[in-house]
């Protein structure tokens, strides 16, 4: 056993660019490879949106920040999100036309698969594991594999008793260990979402613990907490949460007209914000979900 | 019996043996008059067998100027032993340093658990840049070895706090080293830091218990390395293990090489550990992971946790350290005082 040399590991090609130069400053470069990330948000937030996205940025060319390779997404809510699936491979070819010519379809570098329950994960994961160490195709160089969503796959099979839930704890652990170990010897950044369950407000109890930079996760006026709770929360590297917010504008700005005084504006307000990562301060950035993707929106 | 084979006569022999000396040990830790009293005999007399035991065992073996003979040290000796070689690995924040003694000690076993967020990982990298202060800055000059078993390290994150350790040396150095020893004394590059981390990916708790088993032989080989940090313990022990009791044992036999290792070569062991909630006396407690048995494991035990906004770490075992609590913060530079104007430094 021999200790790695450190001076070798930050590259330029260690993290995966979302698409988006507001984003990836969040992050510091993007999604980091050889980690695990997490995005958790409640639902109509945007998770899927920016997993999709990050399927494609995956494919970009060194240079453009991306990691060079396939990516992989293994869903367990149903159906697969195929017209905005669709939109994103037009947006994406229009705007990077040389690199996704008529010849190369990003679509052929992105491999989907269902996934119903925690132990047919393992079963993708054994499989992939054998593929990934003999590449017989160029286009089997997986180095994104996102899992949408990690917390239904617990969903079904375990009783809330003692022993249900540590069965189910060292589930979480058996399959953080089997992906950081994929993500260690094949280079792959690993990206998870994970719903949310709202947070009785008492401060003691198991989910009242504090877990990084946000004293609380408040989204659409509740509060809530990341779902899977402690256990799942030691298995993950990097945890992102999204949220969103109802915000009414006011008629203050723009008309001038008198008689329209009564006008206001109700948006969503979306925002991303780091919950804890190891490389990371505490930071957020508004962000908005576009025909074209998801972009950061600068303040 | 040992005493036999000294050159003392045959009452003598059996005067000692029948007063309980049966080992040179025992008889070269008493003083000539209470041997006198001890046998019944002068005290010339008794001033000759103790003669003829250190002539006798300066003979037998050779043992160092501590012992007469090996194996037995005084507790008084041992005092002066420490308190010539006890040192201290600094956190960069003062208040953690006092409540620690004035740091992370080497040749214990210290263990670190919080919720995940809290910055253990980020005080593991702080020590393994803090291992290599040199001497002239009051540092200990030795390198680490990190094994990581999460995948949390992040290379670039030590390379800021190397940066900032660089620049606080820097400073030190303009401030106070001033004339013919300014030219002396070294400056370290970012970079060296790195370079004297001994980085080690750990992917199951099989190569984990491989690994504690190997750093005998690696420390035998680099015997600068000063602090063995271990983030975390815990992680490849959380899996389904079907037989526990071999978990138990695996643990105990890891704690025991881990203890060793930091008596023979006078290392600091830092061992990381997650949190578990525990369900006692009708509400919900926070617990380091890996249960009952694991607490005897470390010598030390700290609890990072979080209280209001801040980032308190508390003593919650030591032998030589009073239970107390102490704010610290995280910041781009590392682990630093906390900046608030409230914090307290509480003694329990």
């Amino acid at each position: 056993m021999r200790p790695e040399n450190l001076l070798l590991r930050p590259t330029p090609s260690q993290y995966c660019t979302l698409g988006c130069p507001i984003l990836d400053a969040v992050l510091g470069g993007g999604i980091p490879c050889n980690s695990i990330t997490e995005l958790v948000s409640e639902s109509g937030c945007g998770k899927t949106q920016l997993s999709l996205q990050l399927l494609f940025t995956a494919q970009l060319p060194r240079h453009l920040n991306g990691l060079a390779g396939s990516s992989l997404y293994l869903y367990s809510e149903f159906p697969f999100p195929n017209r905005r699936f669709n939109q994103l491979v037009e947006s994406f070819r229009s705007s990077h036309p040389i690199l996704f010519a008529s010849y190369r379809d990003p679509r052929d570098y992105i491999f989907t698969r269902d996934c119903q329950t925690a132990h047919d994960l393992l079963d993708v994961l054994l499989l992939l594991e054998s593929r990934l160490k003999n590449p017989k195709e160029t286009r089997l160089d997986i180095k994104l594999i996102v899992i949408d969503s990690i917390a239904a796959l617990f969903r079904s099979e375990f009783e809330n008793n003692a022993r249900d839930l540590r069965r189910r704890s060292s589930l979480f652990f058996k399959i953080s260990s089997v992906l950081k170990s994929h993500a260690n010897r094949f280079g792959i950044a690993i990206v998870l979402t994970n719903q949310v369950v709202d947070s009785i407000d008492n401060g003691e109890g198991a989910s009242g613990v504090r877990i990084g930079n946000l004293e609380r996760l408040y989204t659409s006026g509740r509060r809530v907490c990341p779902a899977l709770g402690l256990s799942w929360a030691n298995c993950i590297n990097s945890r992102l949460f999204l949220s969103m917010h109802e915000v009414i504008e006011g008629a203050e700005n723009g008309l001038p007209d008198a008689d329209y005084s009564g006008f206001v504006n109700r948006r969503k307000r979306r925002e991303l914000h780091v919950v804890f990562a190891p490389h990371l301060p505490y930071s957020s950035c508004e962000f908005v979900i576009r025909k074209e993707g998801v972009f950061g929106v600068e303040r | 019996m040992e005493v036999l084979r000294l050159p003392l006569s045959a009452s003598q022999k059996g005067k000692l043996i029948s007063a309980g000396y049966t080992s040179i040990a025992s008889i070269s830790s008493t003083s000539p008059s209470h041997l006198a009293l001890e046998l019944k005999v002068s005290e010339n007399e008794a001033l000759e067998i103790l003669k003829s035991v250190s002539n006798g065992s300066r003979l037998q073996s050779t043992s160092s100027s501590l012992t007469v003979v090996n194996g037995a040290q005084s507790a008084w000796d041992m005092l002066q032993e420490e308190e010539t070689t006890r040192v201290h690995i600094t956190t960069s924040c003062a208040d953690l340093d006092s409540i620690l003694g004035g740091g992370i000690s080497c040749k214990e076993v210290t263990e670190i658990g919080g919720v995940p967020g809290i910055g253990k990982t980020q005080l593991g990298i702080q020590l393994a840049v803090n291992v290599q202060i040199p001497y002239d800055y009051g540092g200990v000059g030795g390198k680490a070895i990190y094994i990581d078993t999460e995948g949390s390290f992040m290379a670039e994150r030590a390379l800021q706090i190397a940066e900032a350790c660089s620049h606080d040396m820097a400073e030190y150095s303009r401030l106070y080293h001033k004339g013919p020893q300014a030219c002396e004394v070294k400056t370290m590059q970012p970079k060296d830091f790195l370079e004297n981390i001994l980085y080690f990916r750990v992917c199951s708790y099989t190569e984990q218990i491989a690994l504690t088993n190997y750093l005998d032989e690696f420390i035998k080989d680099h015997k600068d390395v000063k602090v063995v940090i271990i983030d975390s313990i815990t992680f490849h022990f959380r899996q389904d293990f079907d037989d526990m009791a071999l978990r138990t044992r695996v643990l105990g036999g890891i704690a025991l090489n881990l203890m060793k290792l930091a008596k023979k070569f006078g290392v600091a062991v830092v061992l990381l550990n997650q949190v578990t909630t525990k369900y006692s006396d009708g509400s919900f407690h926070l617990a380091l992971a890996l249960g009952d048995s694991w607490s005897h494991a470390s010598t030390n035990r700290i609890i990072l946790h979080w209280n209001g906004d801040e980032r308190y770490a508390y003593i919650d075992k030591s032998p030589s350290l009073r239970s107390a609590s102490a704010p610290y913060s995280v910041t781009p530079k590392g682990i630093r005082n906390s900046s608030s104007n409230n914090k307290r430094i509480k003694h329990i």
